[in-house]
């Protein structure tokens, strides 16, 4: 096979282009500027000598087993090249050869240029080719375990992830979904923090069709808010976690006060005489966390919040009028007192960094009630 | 690291990050060959920083400016698919013999060239009587598919919100939206809402700084009766802030996803996304400019992240983010830090806006 087999290691030497006998029939075209360049690249000299022969190529429209030799070796000093992918995608169909070599060299391809986006733009195309086919699941599975590979490497690279969510939703087998959750919770059980696999689990659980065994949508609620519950419990700062128990309790229309003993835990100083009695619904901190966490109170601050205007539309301020009189002048709740005071310890004490924020969130919530 | 560093504000090397970006305008190391497919956004980078500093004048004799003026038009290309500008001229060889029929598809247009080459032209004060309006609106027709997103170039499958965005800026610029089907547009852009608040490159990914900025300000650029608020609901516009402002980091710089660490571009991506939501007093600009400082390489350019090599991208950004957010005065910050403010929806200095809907729309707007 051309492309596989032509390959060769960086440090041995190459004749360039123009000294090989099986290119003399080409003429290399110089790349050509009317202006003084802005910007212009010193390429080296084995470029410049690749990009000749590739420019002669295109003009004549030669597609043909050494185009992919020519188009891997350039590909090699410039994966950025979009022209050299796209032409060496028609030459591949042109010449119908088989698709293993190709894909043999792109795995290779892929973990050494991880972060270009014509890679990953090439290996869809690839698998497009075989989605109506055949073969089309173990295609797929084995891309998504190629993905699992390379993500070893860099566990939150963008495009290896957007690829897996790609494939997931362009190759629609059942099968292929069974197993992805298993799959984000090793991830997520090698590191608790990687927000690329939170998102990937929200993904797979909500956006993804319903798998076998999960048509009770609500028991499969239920199950993600303990997990997370549990992961926070182990590392309570944790904003990924954090963010992804907001997102289920949106999705599902759920109300976050729901969660207000769980929430409560975390929003307070660590309590060294903490009880050892584990309620499995209410996860208690480790013992090290450190505590409160700024999630939790940002959390119990919009559990208030929501409070204070449920309260509004149902009349209930009377309880204000009652027992805090003097405040009932700013038309506030209780429940509103305890939101601002969260967010004035958040401004002040808890997250600085984002006192205007907190100041914001208090302006708003007066605007608002 | 202290937040809030006790010492002053150092200045803002402003000669030194433009002769950065000279430098990289006069030319490139074979190690950056991979910049060949993107020359003309680099190319705006390095203008846009010089035009930011207000140093372009200064720094560029005019002769140089006019040649640089024509390098930009000689990447507009005409094509069966429409016009627009191509990266460079790595695809282009003497015009002295027949090419197959098929050779123009392999130089042809590419879709964020475009964008960055209508900004750059209107930076050298060009006066666009060049710019093939209607060959613009029929390339962004073919560069549109199915699902409402745009591919780079007419033939390629590659789409995300990057390319949306583009579609989005040069329609604003031209104030024509004829090449757009911008309802179908729109619904692209809520397919990648995320749960978080923020959008991800395609449908499907994970929230990012960047591609939220590019959701966002489509937005907002969208024409009348499709406009901004419409399109996103108070609940989500909040939840959106929130995502936003949580990214910035103790160190003063943003983050770009959740639990990452601060890099100097997503300062310029998340507080531009900001702005635009009408919420800019909500970034922390005295530890943005502090973060800032770190990041300030030696020899001028600006870095991702305190101590690594700066290029012309996180330079012009990081410009563009103290364009939006400068230090308040009384933070003791010296006058390098003060700019002349930007225009967050096209990503330019406001002059150069004004320039851009004086001189691009084939009916300016300015003048009625």
């Amino acid at each position: 096979m051309p492309s596989a087999s032509s390959s060769t290691p960086k440090d041995e030497p190459k004749t360039l282009f123009s000294e090989r006998p099986e290119w003399a029939d080409v003429q290399a075209l110089e790349q050509y500027e009317i202006s003084n360049p802005l910007a212009p690249i010193f390429y080296s000299e084995e470029y410049k000598d690749a990009t000749g022969y590739f420019r002669a190529i295109v003009k004549k429209g030669e597609m043909s087993e050494r185009v992919m030799e020519l188009t891997e070796f350039i590909i090699r000093h410039n994966p950025a090249h979009y022209t050299v992918w796209q032409y060496r995608y028609k030459t591949l169909l042109a010449l119908q050869s088989p698709l293993e070599a190709e894909i043999k060299l792109m795995d290779e391809l892929a973990v050494k240029f991880l972060k270009t986006y014509q890679v990953w733009h090439h290996r869809r195309l690839l698998l497009l080719l075989q989605r109506d086919s055949s073969n089309s699941f173990s295609a797929a599975a084995k891309e998504l375990a190629f993905v699992a590979q390379s993500l070893k490497a860099d566990e939150k690279n963008y495009h290896t992830w957007s690829h897996r969510q790609w494939v997931l939703s362009q190759f629609d087998h059942e099968d292929l979904c069974a197993s992805e959750l298993d799959f984000v919770d090793d991830m997520l059980n090698h590191d608790v923090r990687n927000n690329s696999a939170w998102h990937h689990r929200f993904f797979v659980v909500f956006q993804s069709g319903v798998r076998e065994g999960e048509e009770d949508r609500a028991r499969v609620v239920k199950r993600e808010l303990t997990y997370t519950k549990q992961n926070i419990s182990l590392a309570p700062n944790n904003p990924s976690a954090w963010n992804y128990l907001r997102g289920v309790l949106d999705y599902s229309k759920m109300p976050y006060a729901q969660l207000t003993s769980f929430v409560n835990l975390y929003a307070v100083p660590t309590d060294s005489d903490v009880i050892d009695i584990v309620d499995l619904d209410n996860p208690p901190p480790s013992k090290d966390a450190q505590l409160p966490c700024v999630a939790a109170l940002e959390f119990l601050a919009d559990i208030y919040e929501k409070r204070g205007k449920d309260d509004e539309e149902y009349g209930t301020t009377a309880a204000v009028e009652v027992y805090f009189p003097s405040f009932l002048h700013f038309l506030e709740s209780n429940e509103l007192i305890l939101s601002k005071q969260v967010w004035k310890s958040l401004a002040h004490e808890h997250d600085t960094i984002r006192q205007k924020y907190w100041e914001y969130r208090i302006r708003e919530a007066l605007v608002n009630a | 690291m202290p937040q809030n560093s006790p010492h002053p504000l150092p200045p803002l090397a402003r000669t030194a990050h433009a002769a950065h970006a000279t430098r990289c305008l006069s030319g490139l190391p074979g190690s950056q060959t991979d910049i060949d497919a993107s020359r003309v956004a680099l190319v705006f980078y390095c203008l846009g920083s010089l035009d930011l500093l207000g140093l372009l004048d200064s720094k560029v004799p005019e002769l140089d400016r006019q040649e640089w003026t024509e390098w930009l038009w000689e990447q507009q290309t005409r094509g069966p698919f429409g016009t627009g500008f191509k990266p460079g001229s790595f695809m282009t060889s003497r015009p002295d013999q027949e090419g197959s029929a098929d050779e123009s598809n392999y130089n042809c247009p590419h879709i964020i060239m475009t964008y960055t080459a209508m900004l750059s032209l209107a930076i050298l004060r060009d006066d666009f009587s060049r710019l093939d309006r209607r060959g613009i609106t029929s390339f962004l027709r073919s560069c549109q598919k199915d699902d409402g997103s745009f591919s780079t170039t007419p033939q390629s499958t590659d789409s995300d919100l990057r390319t949306v965005y583009c579609a989005f800026a040069i329609s604003s610029m031209l104030n024509d939206w004829s090449g757009m089907d911008v309802g179908r547009a729109i619904a692209f852009i809520d397919s990648c809402r995320t749960y978080e608040g923020g959008y991800g490159q395609s449908p499907f990914c994970e929230a990012q700084g960047g591609t939220t900025y590019t959701a966002i300000a489509s937005l907002y650029l969208a024409p009348q009766g499709n406009s901004n608020g419409e399109h996103l609901t108070a609940a989500q516009r909040e939840q959106t802030i929130r995502w936003l402002v949580s990214n910035q980091q103790t160190s003063g710089g943003f983050r770009g996803r959740t639990a990452k660490e601060a890099d100097a571009c997503y300062c310029f991506w998340c507080g531009g996304a900001l702005q635009i939501l009408g919420e800019p007093d909500l970034v922390n600009r005295t530890s943005l400019a502090n973060f800032m400082a770190r990041c300030q390489f030696k020899y001028g350019g600006i870095s991702k992240a305190p101590g690594e090599n700066p290029d012309p991208y996180h330079t012009y950004l990081s410009l563009a983010a103290l364009s939006m957010y400068p230090p308040a005065n009384d933070a003791g910050s010296n006058p390098s830090w003060q700019f002349e403010r930007l225009d967050p929806l096209l990503n330019a200095r406001e002059t150069t806006v004004r320039w851009i809907k004086e001189h691009i729309p084939s009916n300016p707007q300015v003048s009625q």
